[in-house]
């Protein structure tokens, strides 16, 4: 039935991409207002974090077993992650499934999947100025310290690459909810804040009752910020860290499993029964 | 080319329990009721047609288009576009075919409306130079130089339509399906988006699916009409011969200073009678095979005492109307 010649060479496909996920990115900017609160919000929030969790260690080095300055780097490195992470950009699909242009995306000659994708890689791009903002004054206060070891930082680097595969699945599977209710608003709005808590991005999870933590750990929140950072700021990574990265490693498959179901059934939704 | 066979799309939603509690009732319930929104449509419609594609709202010309598009997949039947099963693979069928629902856009809102059309380029894969000059054209085509880096957000509907319409056919798709490409538009606008499709048609040789309400958008562009309802074809032929079959009468429309309902004249049936100032303006049907236009004028004088005398030919519109009425539809 298809021919071969149909289909875009892949070079096409990977420039299709790029061209969607630079034009999600330009989306982001396109109010130069919110880009600037954007920026300054996020610096903004570096300075609080900072102050507060300086306020409550007042004098002592440790709390709960975990350092101050850990706890610091841990807390202003969650800003920036989460600002990169969860940019809750969804109109990369719902803004597309309410104004039915969704029906336009499953006609064309690259599959929706990527472009959904590609348009978020393009909002965390966008996020990035205000990120990038935030480290030099996180730095300039001396609030990010070094990595517990260069092993550590190493670590890190792979656990966030990780991290945010995880984010980003994750988020793309939620925006699939669009396909079976456009009522969304509310719902959105409890998940995004039980992401962040449950990423650790707003308390680190070692703060957390035992059971809280447990529970936590159990859902693929945790595996997008607090593994991540728990792994920078650990000064002994050995066996365990291979354990938490084969963890994010595991998540990873199962959610793209996940979300590779919702997708047809999303998808089964709009061809049979018109959406 | 398009091909259509017994095509039929059954949609299945859960049945509504009336009474007590119906809200619960509803939500627990496993019965579902089933309505054919397209029933046994088969339709061929050649490289190069324009074919018109009528029927009252919700009866079933979207979801006929849609199977065509490949956004459906239909219940039974065949379909094929360009040699390719639309549903079955819509990555190849998408270069084939080009779509404009009035109703919805696929335009992203919040860039310029070039940053659209760049990103429709980069995502089917065109060759810059060839996308340049498609682009170049059609703006020069329907005059969207002014608001080619104006917001999509902020474009007037006019506007907003041509973009959708220059969306649709970037790659120059050998197939394309307007479905309600006019509605909304004031006059000037439909007038421009009409003789761009038609320049399109005898330039590229592009095959035009047309659904709308605006029967001018039909009589200006297709020679065929396909009319839907209550998703089955009434109607598959030459826009001259549906007005032959559905409404073989004349109208004359005689004004007089009194002319009583009663008026019986033979050959004519008096349909409708106005008020228009100290006179009565009436109107007579005849069929043209039966009784002469000068004979029916002739009957028509010797009974009443006219003042003035008009005949006209019922338009397609009378047309549609009519066949809406006898199928028992409110046109």
């Amino acid at each position: 039935m298809s021919t071969a010649t149909a289909r875009l060479p892949a070079r096409r496909v990977r420039a299709g991409l790029r061209a969607s996920v630079r034009h999600a990115a330009r989306s982001q900017f396109a109010f130069r207002a919110s880009t600037w609160t954007g920026i300054v919000g996020c610096v903004l929030q570096v300075i609080l974090v900072h102050l507060v969790w300086t306020a409550v260690y007042g004098e002592r080095t440790v709390v709960s077993g975990v350092a101050q300055g850990d706890a610091v780097t841990y807390a202003v490195l969650g800003v920036l992650t989460t600002t990169i992470f969860q940019p809750f950009i969804f109109d990369s699909l719902l803004g597309r499934l309410r104004t039915g242009a969704i029906a336009f995306d499953v006609m064309r000659p690259i599959s929706a999947v990527p472009v959904a994708l590609a348009r978020q890689l393009g909002g965390t791009l966008a996020q990035l100025p205000a990120a990038g903002a935030a480290l030099v004054v996180g730095l300039a206060l001396g609030a990010i310290s070094q990595p517990g070891s260069w092993l550590s930082g190493a670590a890190c680097l792979l656990s966030l690459m990780l991290g945010f595969t995880i984010a980003l699945i994750v988020n793309f599977t939620v925006g699939l909810v669009g396909f079976w209710t456009l009522e969304t608003g509310g719902a959105f709005l409890i998940y995004r804040m039980l992401a962040q808590f449950s990423s650790g991005a707003l308390i680190p999870l070692w703060f957390m009752p035992a059971w809280l933590q447990d529970s936590l750990t159990l859902l693929p929140f945790s595996a997008q910020v607090f593994v991540p950072l728990s792994i920078y700021v650990d000064q002994d990574p050995g066996w365990h860290t291979v354990r938490a990265l084969g963890l994010q490693a595991m998540w990873v498959a199962v959610l793209v499993a996940l979300a590779t179901l919702v997708w047809h059934r999303a998808i089964r939704r709009l061809v049979i029964f018109g959406g | 080319m398009i091909r259509a066979e017994t095509l039929v799309k059954e949609f299945t939603r859960p049945q509504r329990v009336q009474g007590r509690f119906s809200g619960l009732r509803s939500f627990l319930s496993t019965r579902t009721v089933t309505t054919r929104a397209v029933d046994d449509v088969s339709l061929r419609i050649d490289d190069g047609e324009i074919v018109g594609y009528l029927g009252p709202n919700g009866a079933g010309k979207s979801t006929t288009i849609k199977m065509l598009t490949g956004v459906l997949v239909p219940t039974s039947g065949h379909v094929e576009v360009e040699g390719i099963v639309p549903w079955k693979d819509r990555r190849a069928n998408a270069r084939n075919i080009g779509a404009v629902f009035g109703q919805r856009s696929q335009l992203w809102t919040d860039l310029p409306l070039r940053e659209s059309f760049d990103l429709i380029a980069s995502l089917y894969g065109l060759d810059p130079v060839d996308y340049r000059r498609s682009l170049d054209g059609f703006v020069d085509l329907l005059e969207m130089g002014p608001f080619l880096d104006t917001a999509v957000r902020s474009l007037s509907l006019g506007q907003r339509m041509r973009g959708d319409i220059v969306a649709a056919m970037l790659y120059r798709p050998p197939v394309l399906y307007l479905d309600e490409p006019t509605v909304g538009l004031d006059v000037v606008a439909k007038a421009r988006i009409r003789d761009f499709i038609a320049e399109q048609n005898r330039t590229e040789g592009t095959t035009v699916l047309l659904t709308t309400h605006d029967i001018s958008d039909i009589e200006q562009l297709a020679r065929r009409v396909v009319i839907i309802d209550d998703g089955r074809i009434l109607y598959d032929g030459g826009l001259e011969s549906l007005r032959d079959r559905y409404a073989p009468f004349r109208e004359i429309v005689v004004s007089a200073p009194r002319i009583p309902d009663s008026t019986d004249v033979p050959g004519l049936t008096l349909t409708r009678t106005v008020a228009a100032g100290d006179e009565v303006r009436a109107t007579f049907r005849f069929d043209p095979a039966d009784l002469s236009a000068p004979a029916a004028i002739g009957r028509l004088t010797s009974s009443l005492a006219i003042t003035d005398l008009s005949s006209r030919e019922p338009d397609v519109e009378d047309v549609i109307r009519q066949i809406y009425t006898d199928r028992g539809v409110v046109a």
